[in-house]
């Protein structure tokens, strides 16, 4: 079984940059890391391949630099990693992310399974996963916890709205994960072992053979147009007396505003 | 990887460790199959034998959060297992390596005695051939890891009237009859390593626990030393940007005159000098690992970056104390724990002074081209 695992190079929330120009945010290779949840999808891939012994594909797309998050999801299990990068590319919104994600993985050719991560900490929309699978034709299961089953036929646990979901799903499919699984850490051999013996695949437009019109600022349906922190209110309110009187007060003022039931 | 593990698993403890002084066995299991008992160890005997970069990237993201650690696996990979990889034969790698390399086991590197430490030719203790033995009566102190360590590396004298001549290095484990833990230091820093003294009484070790030949002990300091020099480097690298982490953090959140401190102007030039003598300590301590890897002489730049490393991070913790105010001194911030650790890079493994000749030994032999 093939399975293709979708992962984006997020930046630290407390290095974000903003290019004024474009709105978009500045990555740079030393405060970037692979998406968390793009991490629960890896290890949930690599759960199954343990099971099923099968291949796994990391695939980005992002400048040069996001190669680094490629050779950090080879040491923690992928077996192949694709960088799909083109000056073209970028200021693409979700619509054309997906678009050349689904031609990078069009070019891969043999999967049964898609996994990306639910969302990522910095964009934050949870649109590229559901996009790509109706770029790719594909069935979509989004906020996965659980994954069973063998090569065709799928069984998944989501929760939803207070309720456990059980679906089958038959393959091709794709999913997007939410489960927090803990990510195993690899060991110093195996990390010297990956950067001797794999490489990291980059792949253009033209490798693609993607239409231009489709990708980058052309190719985005969205477009940011202004871009502002949002002032924060908070105030605090000291509450005096004693203990009790403190309690009564605080609990009349929760219930004035709302906050209790 | 280390920095990681190092948030995962030794951020949560640092402070307590270092209060209670105690070795977190908890955290120190999960290292062996990670490979950080064998960095560089050979791959035949479990190492993961990474280049001397990778080292120091490892020690210094491990001392950045416990310096206690950091110093641990410093004195076990760089003072244990690769002179044991350099001089040991076959037999002794097989005995000694595996167990080190797989974490089972942990070294320890015991020169310094009551008169003797940087002068190591002064050493009392002496290795008396008797049939396949020798009989070790050695007072070693300020033996890094000393109260969990397994094999020590220990120097002694085979010739008590010429120490010069006997100078050697022989392998003891802990428990050989004779074998006693002194009690362990009591020190201002790196408290969660159970730093104490080593007491072999008529300890009596077989002969092939000779590592290298007879008289050849300096030899196997020296090299250990040089080696080791740039694994304490590394920690210091590692502290010192762990004080100024603590310090940014502070100084972005701590509000005085109605502004965050980094808006001060005095708190920014303290700031940005810390800051530049960090990246400095790393780019010598790099430099010095990059010699290492292609075969160079070591002493010269392992020296500089050790003295200079562990000035950086005794100043720039110093600094980060400043920068901190009351706080800084106050077990309630990081910072002092920094401050403590700090100040023992200038010290062990070679004082800043002892680095100073070893670096104009080295300069003045170099001569004029």
């Amino acid at each position: 079984m093939d399975i293709v695992v979708c992962i984006k190079q997020v930046v630290a929330g407390d290095r974000v940059k903003i290019d004024p120009s474009t709105h978009s945010l500045v990555r740079s290779a030393e405060f970037s890391y692979i998406n968390p949840f793009d991490l629960f999808a890896l290890e949930m891939a690599v759960q199954l391949k343990k099971e099923h012994s099968d291949s796994i594909t990391a695939i980005t797309m992002g400048p040069k630099i996001s190669e680094e998050v490629l050779w950090e999801a080879l040491t923690l299990g992928a077996d192949r990693a694709v960088l799909l990068s083109d000056p073209r590319f970028s200021a693409s919104d979700t619509l054309a992310t997906s678009y050349v994600l689904g031609m990078g993985i069009r070019k891969i050719g043999k999967f049964d399974l898609i996994l990306c991560g639910m969302r990522t900490t910095d964009g934050d929309t949870g649109q590229v996963g559901p996009q790509l699978a109706e770029e790719l034709g594909l069935p979509y299961i989004g906020a996965v916890e659980k994954l069973e089953g063998e090569k065709g036929l799928f069984h998944v646990e989501r929760v939803s709205d207070g309720f456990r979901e059980i679906i089958e799903i038959s393959a091709p499919a794709l999913l997007t994960i939410s489960s927090k699984t803990a990510v195993r850490l690899p060991s110093l051999v195996e990390i010297e072992d990956i950067f001797t013996r794999n490489s990291v695949e980059c792949w253009n437009l033209e490798d693609l053979n993607a239409d231009p019109n489709k990708v980058g600022r052309p190719g985005s349906g969205t477009w940011v147009e202004g871009l502002a922190a949002t002032p924060q209110k908070k105030s605090c309110i000291f509450i005096e007396g004693d203990t009790r009187q403190q309690a009564k007060v605080l609990l009349s003022k929760l219930i004035e505003k709302n906050l209790l039931s | 990887m280390a920095r990681q593990f190092a948030k995962a698993e030794l951020a949560p403890i640092a402070k307590e460790i270092d209060e209670e002084s105690r070795f977190p066995w908890e955290a120190v299991e999960k290292m062996g199959p990670l490979n950080l008992f064998g960095i560089q160890a050979p791959r035949e005997y479990g190492g993961a034998e990474t280049d001397s970069i990778s080292y120091c990237l490892v020690i210094e993201e491990i001392s950045r959060v416990c310096a206690s650690m950091g110093l641990m696996l410093a004195v076990h990979n760089g003072v244990v297992v690769d002179p044991i990889g350099q001089f040991g034969n076959d037999e002794q790698k097989t005995k000694f390596l595996s167990p080190l390399v797989a974490g089972e086991k942990i070294g320890a590197f015991c020169l310094t005695e009551p008169n003797a430490g940087s002068d190591a030719m002064a050493i009392e203790s002496t290795a008396l051939r008797e049939g396949e033995s020798y009989i070790i009566n050695a007072n070693k102190i300020f033996v890094t890891n000393g109260g969990v360590a397994d094999v020590l590396i220990i120097f002694t004298s085979v010739d008590p009237g010429n120490v010069k001549k006997g100078f050697s290095a022989i392998l003891v484990e802990r428990g050989t009859p004779g074998f006693e833990v002194g009690l362990l230091e009591n020190n201002c820093g790196m408290r969660a390593n159970p730093v104490s003294s080593i007491i072999l009484n008529d300890c009596p070790v077989p002969k092939t626990n000779l590592l290298g030949r007879e008289g050849e002990g300096f030899k196997v300091a020296m090299a250990a030393l040089d080696n080791g020099r740039i694994g304490i480097a590394a920690q210091a690298v590692g502290i010192a940007q762990g004080a100024l982490d603590a310090s940014l953090k502070y100084a972005k959140e701590r509000i005085q005159f109605r502004v965050p401190l980094a808006q001060h102007q005095a708190i920014q030039l303290m700031l940005a000098d810390m800051g530049t003598m960090v990246e400095a300590a790393r780019l010598l301590t790099l430099n010095a690992a990059h010699v290492k890897d292609r075969g160079g002489d070591l002493s010269g730049p392992s020296a500089m970056a050790k003295l200079f490393a562990g000035r950086t991070a005794s100043r720039v913790a110093s600094m980060g104390v400043q920068i901190h105010g009351g706080y800084g001194y106050s077990k309630d911030y990081p910072i002092e724990r920094y401050f403590r650790d700090a100040r023992a890079t200038e010290i062990y493994e070679g004082t800043n002074e002892i680095q100073q000749i070893v670096i104009a030994r080295e300069l003045l032999k170099r001569g004029e081209d």
